[in-house]
């Protein structure tokens, strides 16, 4: 559910999160009106305003002495220019070159200092978890680190206000990640997943002989959808006693809900969006149409690749091989064009589907909706900052430095101007402005 | 029995599946604003359901907001900025309209990562020149190698893998590719970053005759407040970049200034600083002899040879004190492996009385104070 306190409508503020409430308020906020006010009201403003997106899980005091007037910056060297003299030359005549054409002509633009007021706070835990999009908010990544589910260097860390040192790698569980970045379940799937927990009480309560019994299913989940997508009209009658008509319509629907988002982003409105193989075609079409723009396809070159994938994917299904060739069939049928030729970009995609039916397969024991998609406006929102850097399938991240600001960009994220961020700073400095 | 499934339809499995190929596919939303008379209620008498400002909100959403529901694979989908007075507002890489200097910068692709880590692990590239070459920061190529060699283990081992979560982000946010053969790999980042010193942030008034070069040495030993080099020892240094060599060879040969807790040592010119110095002397050399490339790259590769072996060799004897300062002790039949090393007693690490709370060792008569009210336990650090 939704955090009411923290995201508020009325009160309109910016928050470390991804919700369309929070997206909301960020494209309606306007920088406060100066004129009218105090210099202390200006600055109160801006305090409040800023300090409700940066660290609103920490108090002010503890922020105090976390808050350091010093704020780090860098010049990107170059080379050349360095080589070219020793500084001499703008230090000449009366220390500022001799004359003017002698200095580099590079308009050198500001650097913003006081954007990077709030700089120490990303050090914190909870934030860097935030900031390289293992949660969908920064009070998501606490509750995260207070479960147990981050390591530091290896080590669990529990504590979300843990200052990060430069080098310090820390590592996100996987699953909490696709749960916090993925979509939600729908009302059916969630059902279904508690019919699979019932049967799985169920098996267990009868017979307690077989212990992996559940983990077989999942197994099986996946290669289903597989030999489903793969296989003809007369294989389907077989795979069929493994899997519940219920299940499958569940699946069509859910694929069905996916085409009509395919279709409504696409150029053509003109499809009909009630029946799926109209779509399909439709799809195929667009596909063909691209195709034509390419070369022809070579032969030999076909066949080399087909060996390729089929040596690549054999450690996952060993039918996959023989397998392949029929989904081509399956697919092109389904689309009703001609099953004579498969170009390469149509191999490749077919191909992709295949890698990526099998890293995200169905599966609802997840308490993310399966197959994995990212949650709805997560895009608005995702950038990762340059002093972490991130390895996304493992789920971990190391922090490198700390954030700098450099001619004409802050690294610490935050989205006010400085006309926000200069008043901030001002705040908290102990010889107030 | 159960309704038989057409093969027609199941062939749609594959769908959700297209949705996210690299193929970009445009978006184009109906925006067909509902009208302001569809909300107002005036002759009704049943409660509202929804604030006004909810009702604004799901507006929103339907109308620009729509946008970014979905990302469009390759492409960045954030908050258009307002338009300016210029009236262009479309800057694709800035995700807070309001913050013009935070721009979302790209991260390393896969590939990119993955050859970072051959690089440096298979092909035994030193982390230097791997760094110049595809124009990474050093510090990040380290991690990688860390991130990636992390990622091949777990695989190994069979660990859970996030896949389409890493796939949809990296749709989603600017990525530098790993260029094709014989194309030359763009830089990824700057990587001669000179870090602003805290001590040149004062504004100094310092005169100096105009027939004296001053340079960046000098500015910096003003900065340090350190005094004016000897005349013979300036005209030695035809260029910062001279002192690099030495430095690198022997870092405390830098001179201090000051006396007990104010010593520290003189800023050194930027030539020397910066984490590439080696490449300053390349340009020098190049300027020199424009044709002679060949030898200009061997002078380089000797250079920066050398500077590997004496850092190695610094490496290898600073290791060499720290296993010289601690005795092992296994005594036999244990699992342990004690490691004892020698307390110094001086004033800085006991303090005066020799009774500091960061001294070694329990004090006889000092309280411990780990369960006094507002100690802070939460680590500092975690040993990796």
């Amino acid at each position: 559910m939704r955090n009411r306190a923290s995201t508020s409508l009325s009160k309109g503020k910016i928050r470390q999160s991804w919700s369309k409430y929070n997206l909301y308020n960020l494209s309606r906020f306007r920088t406060p009106a100066t004129g009218n006010r105090t210099f202390f009201q200006q600055k109160w403003t801006a305090k409040a305003v800023s300090r409700a997106y940066h660290g609103e899980q920490v108090r002010e005091g503890q922020w105090k002495r976390m808050f350091s007037k010093r704020i780090r910056s860098v010049i990107p060297m170059n080379t050349a220019d360095l080589a070219a003299d020793d500084g001499s030359k703008e230090s000449a005549g009366r220390g500022s070159g001799l004359n003017e054409g002698s200095g580099r002509s590079r308009s050198s633009r500001p650097i913003p200092y006081t954007q990077m007021a709030f700089a120490p706070l990303e050090r914190r835990l909870d934030v860097a978890i935030f900031r390289a999009l293992f949660a969908s908010s920064t009070r998501q990544a606490r509750q995260f680190v207070i479960h147990g589910a981050v390591t530091v260097n290896g080590q669990k860390m529990r504590h979300p206000s843990y200052l990060l040192n430069p080098g310090d790698l820390f590592q996100v569980e996987p699953d909490r990640v696709m749960y916090a970045t993925g979509a939600p379940k729908t009302a059916f799937e969630r059902r279904e997943s508690r019919q699979l927990k019932q049967k799985s009480a169920d098996a267990e309560a009868e017979a307690e002989t077989k212990p992996e019994a559940t983990e077989k299913d999942e197994k099986e989940n996946a290669r289903d959808s597989l030999r489903a997508l793969m296989s003809q009209a007369k294989t389907i009658m077989s795979t069929d006693k493994d899997v519940l008509p219920a299940k499958k319509k569940q699946e069509l629907r859910g694929f069905q809900k996916a085409v009509r988002r395919v279709l409504s982003r696409s150029d053509t409105s003109t499809v009909l969006t009630d029946s799926l193989e109209a779509q399909f075609s439709e799809l195929t079409l667009l596909l063909k149409a691209k195709r034509a723009e390419k070369k022809p396809a070579k032969e030999s070159k076909k066949e080399a690749k087909e060996e390729e994938t089929s040596a690549a994917t054999t450690k996952s299904e060993e039918t996959t091989s023989g397998a392949l060739s029929e989904a081509f069939q399956a697919a092109a049928e389904g689309g009703k064009v001609d099953t004579s030729e498969l170009t390469d970009e149509e191999f490749d995609i077919l191909k992709r589907a295949l890698t990526q039916m099998r890293d995200n397969p169905i599966d609802h024991s997840k308490p993310y909706a399966t197959p994995w998609r990212p949650r709805e406006y997560m895009s608005a929102f995702a950038f990762i900052p340059r002093y972490l850097e991130v390895n996304q399938n493992i789920c971990a991240a190391v922090y490198l430095r700390h954030p700098v600001a450099r001619p004409g960009s802050a690294e610490v994220p935050t989205p006010f101007g400085e006309t926000i961020s200069t008043p901030a700073y001002g705040w908290y400095l102990k010889r107030r402005w | 029995m159960a309704p038989r499934i057409q093969s027609r339809r199941l062939s749609n499995a594959l769908l959700p599946y297209l949705t996210s190929s690299q193929s970009s596919s445009t978006s184009s939303i109906s925006s067909t604003c509902p009208s302001s008379k569809l909300f107002s209620r005036q002759f009704s008498s049943t409660a509202a359901s929804q604030t006004r400002l909810r009702r604004h909100m799901f507006q929103w959403l339907s109308t620009e907001g729509a946008a970014l529901k979905h990302h469009i694979p390759g492409e960045t989908n954030y908050l258009p900025s307002r338009p300016d007075r210029d009236g262009n507002s479309n800057e694709s890489s800035r995700p807070f309209p309001g913050n013009r200097n935070f721009v979302s910068e790209s991260v390393l692709s896969e590939d990119l990562r993955n050859e970072v880590y051959v690089r440096v692990v298979e092909k035994k590239k030193s982390l230097r020149a791997v760094s110049v070459e595809l124009g990474i920061d050093m510090k990040r190529i380290a991690a990688v190698v860390r991130l990636v060699e992390m990622e091949r283990r777990q695989r190994a081992q069979g660990k859970p893998l996030s896949l389409p979560y890493a796939r949809a982000v990296h749709e989603m946010i600017p990525t530098t590719a790993l260029a094709q053969e014989g194309e030359r790999q763009p830089y990824h980042e700057p990587i001669n970053d000179l870090p602003a010193h805290p001590s040149t942030g004062a504004q100094i008034f310092y005169p100096v005759p105009e027939s004296r070069s001053f340079t960046r040495v000098d500015a910096g030993r003003v900065f340090s407040g350190a005094p004016t080099l000897e005349k013979a020892v300036a005209d030695k240094i035809s260029h910062p970049s001279d002192l690099v060599d030495e430095i690198i060879e022997n870092p405390n040969s830098i001179e201090w200034v000051g006396k007990g807790e104010k010593a520290r040592q003189v800023l050194q010119p930027a030539d020397v600083r910066i984490p590439h110095p080696q490449l300053i002397k390349l340009e020098i050399d190049r300027k020199a002899f424009p044709n002679e490339r060949r030898a200009v790259t061997q002078r380089h590769a000797e250079r920066l040879e050398k500077q590997e072996a004496a850092e190695q060799q610094r490496r290898e004897r600073a290791q060499a004190r720290r296993e010289k300062s601690i005795q092992h002790v296994e005594p036999e039949g244990s699992r342990f492996d004690y490691r004892i090393q020698d307390a110094k007693f001086t004033r800085e690490t006991v303090g005066a009385d020799g009774r500091a709370p960061w001294a070694p060792g329990r004090r006889y008569g000092v309280p411990a104070d780990d369960r006094k009210r507002g100690m802070v336990k939460i680590p500092t650090r975690v040993e990796a």
